[in-house]
């Protein structure tokens, strides 16, 4: 990718796009108080810094704690933001409780995403009211907009993009400064304006959180579970230098569709094995993906082989590529292929999902290559967790994939 | 400066074109493809480049509004074009070719043979990796068009016109996981200025 970067340098200048932006938002600002909405992530981080370069003390950050961030993150953040350079006075907004009620009784990924991004604009409405601002910032950059208005998953931050006119819905407009820029050029971005390498490298994490990494509805228990196993996941894989890899978290419940009753003989042929060391379980819940430009909300398959054959395939990326493709080609339901790294008989009913890919601007993913002995520590410390009695890696690049599960 | 707009049909990576565009120093946006010819012709574009779409095109007679405007497009604009996935399939209906369901879709990393660099694929014999994410495909192309290239799963990855530089590719050279795709930008924007020159 080494080529890319060095034409990358020649399209986007982060200081005349700077005196560009600070400019615009002054012209469109003029006097008024604005709300910046930041998570921490670089994305609104680096748009809530370019507003301030403009507008000064007029802007005003908050932090929503959603109940979907991970643990201890509000907190975290708000410390991290108050000090030098960044030195922002975040005021956190708890609304956990109302952000868990409204997607409780939701199964479906879209449903969530749209309860979330609902509950989301109410609560900024009301810190709007009570702030007396007419602009809400946003870090929105081009994947946000892009996949929304395709079709392929609501973002939680899109609104006018997709029709919705957030002053006759919420009242308020909505300012984006970063609306046109992929992560690799937020993060040049923030360099630029001396953001410390911790938050302009920072990893990124999804607005709606974990609660699209729970796939299926969403339970306390379920939560509880996943945010253990995030902790479990990120810790193990930060030396890697992937650019995103995390945790999820499904049901063991399986679709018994006759459609499917060929899979564990197709799996066994793409991998050059006796059928009776493979076997394909499939989850009943769906989960996104994307082919052909379209969005696909399909089936995810996990892939059991007999032990041995695990610590020689578990290796072997290029036979899991064709596993992944052999099985997607033939099942058009089916969008995700992961691979068992180790189970616990007698288990209860969940399953972890560990993801780990390459990606530069986040529209397209390579799975990385987690060395099979890492993934077989970390099913160690997850199995340690009594209601967990799977673990699996998601061998599925984007497309036919994405990069999150719902 | 040259320019080049970008017809945005509503697929993921349309805007990733304009962004590569930028890099090689082109003035390039997005324009829906219900532009109007004169609008279109106020822009002094040198060439247009148009992307991808979850739409189909099997049928040329029920296009969607999109595509329908897209087509339109194609058969009245006489500059250089590269058309890619969904567009690509358009371009070879447009001209009275072929697109059906492929046998095997292909999503993600595809090995890509070069038959006839035929200057958009210059430099790239005899394969190299592109990603792709493509329902349909190619089955024949129009008369007067000849294929560059193809994969184990699709005939037909690359096509161009005999005499005109009208290009179609299946595969997706916009996204950073094409690690090739800048070069065939760059072949395109070779062939756009040879155009302007006569």
């Amino acid at each position: 990718m080494g080529k890319r970067l060095s034409v990358a340098v020649q399209g986007f200048h982060p200081s005349s796009f700077l005196s560009e932006e600070t400019a615009r938002l002054r012209e469109l600002v003029q006097d008024k108080k604005v709300i910046s909405a930041v998570s921490g992530g670089v994305d609104s981080t680096v748009a809530t810094l370019v507003a301030r370069e403009a507008l000064g003390d007029k802007l005003l950050p908050i932090m929503i704690d959603t109940g979907f961030l991970r643990s201890g993150e509000p907190e975290r953040v708000k410390e991290r933001l108050a000090i030098s350079p960044t030195s922002l006075k975040v005021r956190l907004v708890r609304a956990s409780g109302r952000f868990l009620a409204s997607v409780k009784e939701e199964k479906t990924a879209e449903e969530k995403r749209k309860k979330f991004r609902e509950t989301f604009y109410q609560v900024l409405k009301e810190e709007a009211q009570k702030e007396g601002c007419e602009f809400i910032l946003q870090g929105t950059i081009a994947p946000d907009w892009i996949e929304t208005q395709g079709g392929i998953k609501t973002q939680h931050n899109i609104l006018e993009q997709v029709g919705i006119d957030p002053v006759a819905t919420y009242g308020f407009k909505i300012v984006e400064p970063l609306a046109d820029l992929y992560k690799d050029q937020v993060r040049m971005l923030g360099r630029h304006l001396s953001l410390p390498s911790e938050l302009s490298e920072r990893q990124p994490f999804p607005g709606p959180g974990l609660l699209v990494r729970c796939i299926g509805n969403v339970t306390k228990e379920k939560m509880r579970v996943l945010k253990q196993a995030t902790k479990i996941v990120e810790t193990s894989l930060a030396p890697f230098n992937y650019e995103q890899y995390f945790a999820a978290v499904v049901e063991n419940r399986f679709a018994k569709d006759p459609a499917l009753k060929t899979l564990s003989e197709v799996a066994a042929e793409a991998l050059g094995l006796p059928k009776s060391e493979v076997h394909v379980d499939v989850f009943e819940d769906r989960v996104t993906g994307v082919k052909g430009d379209q969005r696909c909300y399909g089936l995810l398959a996990g892939v059991k082989l007999s032990e041995e054959s695990r610590e020689t395939y578990g290796w072997l990326q290029d036979r899991l590529r064709q596993l992944q493709t052999g099985i997607v080609e033939k099942f058009s339901d089916i969008t995700r292929v992961a691979l068992l790294v180790q189970e616990r008989r007698g288990g209860r009913h969940l399953s972890i999902l560990v993801r780990a890919v390459s990606t530069r601007d986040f529209m397209t993913a390579a799975v990385s290559p987690v060395p099979w002995k890492i993934l077989k520590d970390i099913g160690q410390q997850v199995l340690k967790e009594e209601d967990v009695s799977r673990v699996y890696y998601d061998i599925t690049p984007k497309p036919p994939g994405t990069i999150e599960f719902e | 400066m040259t320019t080049i707009p970008v017809v945005y049909v509503k697929g993921q990576y349309n805007h990733l074109i304009v962004r590569n565009l930028k890099e090689l120093g082109v003035e390039s946006k997005l324009l829906p493809p219900s532009v109007s010819l004169e609008q279109l012709e106020s822009m002094n574009p040198d060439a247009l480049v148009m992307g991808g779409g979850p739409q189909n095109v099997r049928s040329p007679n029920q296009l969607t509004g999109e595509l329908a405007d897209a087509a339109r497009l194609i058969r009245k604009v006489k500059l250089p074009m590269l058309c890619i996935c969904v567009t690509h399939q358009l371009l070879a209906t447009a001209f009275g070719g072929v697109t059906e369901a492929a046998r095997k879709p292909e999503f993600g990393p595809v090995e890509i043979s070069v038959i006839d660099e035929g200057r958009i694929l210059e430099g790239l014999k005899p394969s190299f990796t592109a990603w792709e994410s493509h329902n349909d495909e190619v089955l024949k192309v129009p008369e007067g068009f000849r294929v560059l290239a193809k994969s184990s799963n699709c005939a037909i990855e690359a096509m161009r016109h005999d005499n005109r530089p009208i290009f179609g590719v299946q595969f997706h050279p916009e996204v950073s996981h094409t690690l090739r795709g800048v070069d065939l930008f760059k072949n395109f924007l070779h062939v756009v200025e040879e155009h302007k020159r006569t």
